[in-house]
């Protein structure tokens, strides 16, 4: 039955982004906010909003039976997580089901699976695609430095319940392993309270590719092309690009491929993303993880493809099936998203919230914007700084840049220091613009002259 | 703050310490003091000059059918300089008894003590007891029996004895 009336589990920008999505589709939006987002963009333009508690997360947002409670005595019969925050937790799609609303998202057990790096891993050999060479469990350091020997140095010590780089360690012989496995697994125990890790053949100048996937729960998947999100901080991406110009298209149709069927074999149902690391110089791709939800860089691939996903997200969950086949995505030109974070790059990236003093964004043909900003907004320190993200669409790379660049240089904000200034910088590098950049390229090519010139 | 911007500079201070998740907010100069809390039960300041206490109080209309969108619309009415109001702490469903027939916790009128349970709120099966931080006598209870409430939504006022 098509969703009438859609909770919003979010905030910021994807909660704006998801009510508009919703009204484009006729469907009644509930925004639930924290106290510190009663006036929050998104919370100013649904149809209601509901408080749903203090300012801290964990008693607003990160409260599933709150979020819930208020979804089902709103009269909501949908529900959209966003990204971040519940959206990977399968007690959110859980108590939805148990209380009639339709759930904007993959079944709660398939969240369960692909949130388990290991048990993803084992899905993925068994659906054919590439694994970079690793081990299963490693229990003990003795265990890590065998391990070690046999798969090749360099190699990453990774938490199986981890993200975000947290119990993640590199080590380069079989020393470092036995010392790494200690250090991650200390790590994760207090990140995640679970200590269990695998290793993996590190690369070192590894680009990040991921495929955009949505199924219909039935088995059937379509992909939406490929973003190269390689430009990052601390495993933070700070630009995402589609397509990925650095790959061959015998590869990239080679993803695609993989990137499906791995959804397929488990029925994917509604939006996720299959996660690779392609390896430059092997011309090899391996599989990472699948985030099971919309992510943060979607427009690209909409930019590119022309839909609307977040559309597609919502009418798959309200039981219809896929509104397109795989021939009717096409993809067309190039295009960039630089994150916009209130952050102080010349300051290690100091998280500034404050008062938006001025904001007066750049306009043009190719030119979009996804944020919850203006003159007079606060940004509350009580949750992530991205205060938006800046959208180019071109005929090529190069034409995306160019566009892209112009955007930064007519884009006005005051009031709090962000990453802009940064994006223009890496844009104009020349590894940038050649596409030699790799995962690490920020931290170690760009960010030590960077602190240097704004020193 | 002058005399002169005072009412501005007031209201901006308010929204500023509404958004700003800061608890308590304690002023004091010569020829002026403020006193702001989010807790409604807090003791005030002694010598205080309370000039952030509500003239009136949103007052809930029966609970809304779960059907309209709309939150139920807030009534104005007047309760005294002093009253101290109890919010929500979350969001959730507001019940004015233990349990379903049993007598109110408390009625109009009624005298508490510090601590008194003074009803619960309800998320998904847990029910959690709002308590009375300071003693007085209920003045006003603003939200019907059964409503959904919202985070920081004030549910009673009471006057201090």
């Amino acid at each position: 039955m098509p969703i009438k009336r859609l909770f919003v589990a979010n905030r910021g920008e994807i909660a704006l982004r998801i009510v508009r999505a919703a009204q484009a589709l006729n469907i009644e939006t509930v925004v639930a906010v924290s106290d510190a987002d009663r006036d929050s963009a998104a919370a100013r333009l649904a149809d209601r909003s509901i408080v749903l508690g203090p300012a801290a997360a964990a008693k607003s947002y990160l409260d599933p039976r709150l979020i819930v409670h208020a979804a089902k005595e709103s009269g909501c019969d949908g529900l959209h997580p966003g990204y971040g925050f519940l959206s990977e937790r399968a007690i959110l799609p859980r108590l939805c089901a148990q209380h009639g609303i339709a759930f904007v998202g993959p079944e709660p057990d398939v969240i369960d699976a692909l949130g388990d790096k290991l048990r993803a891993r084992a899905m993925a050999g068994a659906a054919g695609v590439p694994l970079v060479p690793g081990s299963e469990c490693v229990a003990s350091a003795a265990d890590a430095r065998r391990e070690g020997d046999r798969i090749g140095y360099p190699v990453l010590l990774k938490a199986s319940a981890g993200g975000g780089g947290r119990g993640m360690v590199i080590a380069n012989n079989g020393d470092e392993a036995e010392a790494g496995f200690h250090k991650a697994s200390a790590e994760a125990v207090a990140a995640f309270g679970d200590g269990t890790l695998f290793m993996e053949r590190f690369v070192p100048e590894a680009r990040h590719v991921e495929v955009q996937l949505m199924g219909d729960g039935k088995g059937q998947v379509l992909h939406f092309g490929e973003r190269d999100c390689s430009v990052q901080r601390r495993y933070q991406k700070l630009i995402e690009e589609a397509p990925c110009a650095a790959m061959p298209d015998h590869l990239r149709r080679q993803l695609h491929e993989s990137a499906v069927a791995l959804a397929a074999s488990v029925n994917y149902r509604n939006a996720g993303t299959a996660e690779f690391l392609f390896d430059v110089q092997r011309q090899e791709f391996y599989f990472i993880e699948v985030n099971a939800r919309i992510q943060v860089e979607h427009p690209v691939s909409e930019a590119i493809t022309g839909f609307d996903l977040v559309q597609e997200q919502i009418r798959i969950a309200g039981g219809a099936g896929l509104s397109v086949s795989q021939q009717d995505v096409k993809i067309s030109g190039h295009a960039i998203e630089c994150r916009i974070n209130a952050e102080d790059a010349a300051r290690d990236f100091l998280p500034s919230p404050g008062r938006i003093t001025r904001w007066e964004p750049p306009q043009g043909p190719g030119i979009r914007l996804d944020s919850h900003m203006s003159a007079g907004a606060m940004i509350p320190p009580f949750y992530d700084s991205m205060v938006g993200k800046l959208i180019v669409h071109g005929s090529d790379r190069a034409d995306a840049i160019a566009r892209l660049g112009d955007a930064i240089d007519h884009f006005v904000v005051e009031g709090v220091p962000t990453t802009l200034p940064l994006h223009r910088a890496i844009i104009a590098h020349p590894d940038f613009i050649e596409n030699r950049i790799h995962t690490r390229w920020l931290e170690q090519v760009l960010l030590p002259d960077y602190g240097k010139k704004a020193a | 703050m002058t005399g002169h911007d005072f009412p501005d500079a007031l209201k901006q201070l308010l929204d500023e310490f509404s958004r700003s998740g800061i608890r308590e907010l304690h002023i004091r100069k010569p020829d002026f003091e403020l006193y702001l809390s989010t807790d409604a039960s807090a003791a005030r300041p002694q010598a205080a000059t309370p000039v952030a206490a509500p003239a009136s109080v949103p007052v809930a209309q029966p609970a809304a059918p779960s059907r309209p969108i709309a939150a139920p619309p807030a009534l104005i009415s007047s309760l005294p300089d002093d009253a101290i109001i109890i919010k929500a702490p979350n969001l959730g469903t507001f019940y004015r008894a233990p349990k379903p027939g049993a007598a109110n916790y408390v009625e109009v009128g009624s005298k508490v003590q510090a601590g008194d349970e003074l009803c619960l709120i309800e998320v998904m099966k847990l029910f959690t007891a709002v308590r009375a931080g300071s003693s007085g006598t209920v003045q006003a209870v603003l939200v019907e029996d059964g409503a959904m409430v919202e985070g920081g939504q004030p549910l009673f006022a009471l006057v201090r004895d």
